[in-house]
C-alpha cells in the first residue's frame, strides 16, 4: 500500500514518469510495427504458386519490362522440369494517392496469384480493360466493383476484389498493360516458374542460370527482397534505442528525486523496523508502479497512433502482435528498474541517524 | 536478572570533513524491565545520540550495548534490525508518520514490516489511544498532538520490550503534551512497559521513576 500511496500523492511527477515509460513502449512497438510493412511486401511478392522467380541479367532487382515474353515462356517450359511458366509485367501506378505496382498478368494464370475463396466480390480478369485490386486498396481509395479509374488516357473498370494477401494490389491483363505502355509484342518484367517436382527446384534453378538469367527461389527472394531495406531497420533500431534511453533516464531521475525528498521518511521507516532489503523493495516497487502504469500508457498511445497511422496511409502495415506487446513490456520493466536501481540502493543504505536529522 | 537495557563505556564520535566530535563518552546506564527512566540535558548533550545507540539506528564508536541480555557489537545489520524490530518501539520527535497514509495503516506498517499480518491490533492500539474514530485519516488531517499518539500507537503495536521516546512531546502544546505523557504513564502502570524517554521539559520528566542527567556526552546521574 505504502508504494501506491506514495506515487498519488505526487499525480504530476507520476504522470509524467507513465508517460515516459509509455512513449518508449510506443515508440518501440510502432516503429518496429512499421518494419512489417516491407516484411509484408516481401511477403504477398513471394506468395504464388511458383518455386522459382525469374529476372533479366542485371546487378540489381528493378522493375523492368524486358523480357519478350512468348519466346521466353517457350524456352523456360522448354527446361525439363519445369510445369510452368508464368509472364508478369510489373508497371507502377498511382492508385488511392499512393504509386503501387500494376501486376500485368495473363487472365488464365489468375489461380497461381489467389485461391478459389480469396475473390471477395466481382471475378477474377478475363481480358480488355479490367482491374481487380485487393481489399486493403478497395477500402483506401474507395474502389467498388463496377467502378472505373481513368489512367494513361484510358478508362479501366474494376471487375472483382480479392482478400489482401496476393501478390500486387492490382492486376491487370499484361496485355492490357502493353497496350498502355505502347509495346510492340508482349514484355514481361519477370518470370513465376512453377516446377513439376519440388525435388528438382535446384536442377531446374541452375539451367535457369545457365541461360544468362537471374533466378531465385521464393526465400531467396523474399530474403533479397527484406534486406534491401537494412538501413531502414539500423535507423529504426537507432531510435528505439535512444527512446528507452530516455525513458532510463526519466525514470533514473523521478526516482532519485523521490529517494532525496523522502531522506526523514526512510529515516522513520528502518526506525520502525524496516531493513535495508524493505527499504530497497519498497523503492522498487514503486518504480513497478510507475512501469506498470508507462506500460499501459504505452500500449494506448501505440493503439492510437496505429489508429492515426492507418487513417492517414491505409496501405501502410503496422503490424503489432501479441508477442511483440509482450517484448515491449518486458523491455519498459526492465529499463524502469535498471533506472531504480541506483536510487533504491541508496535508499537502502541511507544511515538511519542522518536521515532522521534531515529538516 | 539482567537489566533489560545495559550500556558500558558507550561512547560515540561523529566524523565529518575530518573534524571529529564526540557525542558520547563512555557512558554507561542500566535499565531495569518496567522502569520509567527519563534523560535530561541541554541541547547537544548527547541525548539523543545514546537513544540512536540504544534503538540499534547507529554503532557505537567504542563501549557495548545489550538489549534483554543481548550483546548487539557483533550483529551486523540485519541482526540489529531484527533485534530492533523484536524489543524497540520508536517514538520520534517530529515528522513521525508516513504523510501519504491513512492513520491505522501507519500503525499497520510496524507490524508489515515485521512480516505480520495487522488483523486488528492497528484499530485496538488506535482505540487505546483514544483515535479510532480517526483511524482513517491521514496526517495531514491529524492535529500534532494527534499525530504523536497515533506514533506512539505505532511504537507500541508491536509489544516492544522497550519503547523509546526522543522529545515526544517537544513539539506540542501543554494539553497535548499531558494527554500524551498520560498515555505513556498508563502503559507504563498497567503493561509495566520499560520507558526511556528523552525531554528537555522537567514537568514531562517528573513522570518517570528515575531521572538521568546528561551533560557534554557524560551522564551526570546515572
Amino acid at each position: 500500500m505504502l508504494p501506491l500511496a506514495n506515487i498519488l500523492a505526487r499525480p504530476v511527477r507520476t504522470t509524467v514518469s507513465m508517460l515516459a515509460v509509455g512513449v518508449g513502449v510506443a515508440l518501440f512497438l510502432v516503429l518496429v510495427g512499421l518494419t512489417s510493412m516491407l516484411d509484408e511486401i516481401a511477403r504477398r511478392t513471394t506468395r504464388v504458386e511458383a518455386h522459382l522467380m525469374v529476372w533479366p541479367a542485371s546487378d540489381q532487382v528493378v522493375v523492368s519490362g524486358g523480357l519478350p515474353a512468348e519466346k521466353v515462356e517457350r524456352d523456360l517450359e522448354g527446361i525439363p522440369g519445369v510445369a510452368r511458366a508464368i509472364p508478369v509485367l510489373r508497371w507502377p501506378l498511382k492508385m488511392a494517392g499512393r504509386v503501387q505496382n500494376v501486376y500485368g498478368i495473363r487472365p488464365s494464370d489468375w489461380p497461381a496469384f489467389a485461391a478459389e475463396d480469396q475473390m471477395v466480390a466481382g471475378r477474377p480478369l478475363e481480358g480488355g480493360d479490367e482491374m481487380v485490386v485487393d481489399t486493403r486498396l478497395a477500402e483506401a481509395g474507395g474502389y467498388t466493383v463496377g467502378r472505373t479509374v481513368e489512367r494513361w488516357g484510358r478508362t479501366y473498370r474494376i471487375v472483382g476484389i480479392a482478400r489482401e494477401g496476393v501478390a500486387g494490389r492490382v492486376f491487370m491483363p499484361i496485355d492490357t498493360v502493353g497496350e498502355a505502355l505502347r509495346q510492340t509484342s508482349r514484355r514481361a518484367s519477370f518470370f513465376y516458374v512453377r516446377a513439376s517436382d519440388p525435388r528438382r527446384v535446384e536442377a531446374v534453378r541452375k539451367a535457369i542460370g545457365a541461360r544468362g538469367l537471374n533466378v531465385f527461389t521464393m526465400d531467396e527472394f523474399y530474403d533479397v527482397l527484406a534486406s534491401s531495406f537494412v538501413d531502414m531497420d539500423k535507423v529504426i533500431g537507432a531510435v528505439v534505442f535512444v527512446a528507452g534511453f530516455v525513458c532510463f533516464l526519466v525514470i533514473l531521475l523521478t526516482v532519485y528525486t523521490m529517494v532525496i525528498e523522502r531522506t526523514r521518511e526512510i529515516g522513520i521507516l528502518k526506525g520502525i523496523g524496516a531493513s535495508r532489503l524493505q527499504v530497497f523493495g519498497l523503492v522498487l516497487a514503486e518504480a513497478g508502479l510507475i512501469a506498470a502504469g508507462g506500460i499501459v500508457a504505452g500500449f494506448l498511445l501505440t493503439w492510437g497512433a496505429r489508429a492515426v497511422i492507418l487513417h492517414a496511409q491505409p496501405l501502410w502495415t503496422v503490424a503489432i502482435p501479441p508477442v511483440r506487446h509482450a517484448w515491449a513490456a518486458l523491455l519498459a520493466a526492465g529499463g524502469t528498474l535498471l533506472g531504480a536501481l541506483h536510487p533504491a540502493a541508496r535508499a537502502a543504505c541511507q544511515d538511519p541517524v542522518e536521515s532522521l536529522r534531515e529538516e | 536478572m539482567a537489566p533489560i537495557i545495559e550500556t558500558r563505556d558507550l561512547t560515540k564520535v561523529y566524523a565529518s570533513d575530518g573534524v571529529e566530535t564526540p557525542a558520547l563518552r563512555g557512558v554507561d546506564l542500566a535499565v531495569e524491565a518496567g522502569e520509567f527512566v527519563s534523560i535530561m540535558g541541554p541541547s547537544g548533550c548527547g541525548k539523543s545520540t545514546l537513544l540512536y545507540l540504544v534503538g540499534l539506528l547507529a554503532k557505537p564508536t567504542r563501549g557495548t550495548v545489550r538489549i534483554g541480555g543481548q550483546d548487539t557489537a557483533a550483529l551486523g545489520e540485519g541482526g540489529r534490525t531484527r533485534l530492533r524490530r523484536r524489543h524497540i518501539g520508536y517514538v520520534f520527535q517530529r515528522f513521525n508518520l508516513l504523510p501519504t497514509l491513512p492513520a491505522e495503516e501507519n500503525v499497520a506498517l510496524a507490524l508489515r514490516l515485521r512480516g505480520e499480518r495487522p488483523g486488528g491490533a492497528p484499530r485496538d492500539m488506535l482505540r487505546a489511544v483514544g483515535l479510532d474514530e480517526k483511524r482513517r485519516r491521514r496526517p495531514g488531517g491529524l492535529s500534532v498532538g494527534e499525530q504523536q499518539r497515533v506514533a506512539l500507537a505505532r511504537a507500541l503495536v508491536t509489544r516492544p520490550t522497550v519503547l523509546l521516546a526522543d522529545e515526544p512531546t517537544g513539539n506540542l502544546d501543554s494539553e497535548a503534551s499531558d494527554r500524551v505523557m498520560d498515555l505513556v504513564s498508563r502503559l507504563h502502570r498497567q503493561r509495566g512497559q520499560t520507558v526511556v524517554l528523552i525531554s528537555h521539559d522537567a514537568h514531562v520528566a517528573d513522570r518517570a521513576d528515575r531521572l538521568v542527567r546528561m551533560r557534554d556526552g557524560r551522564l551526570l546521574h546515572p
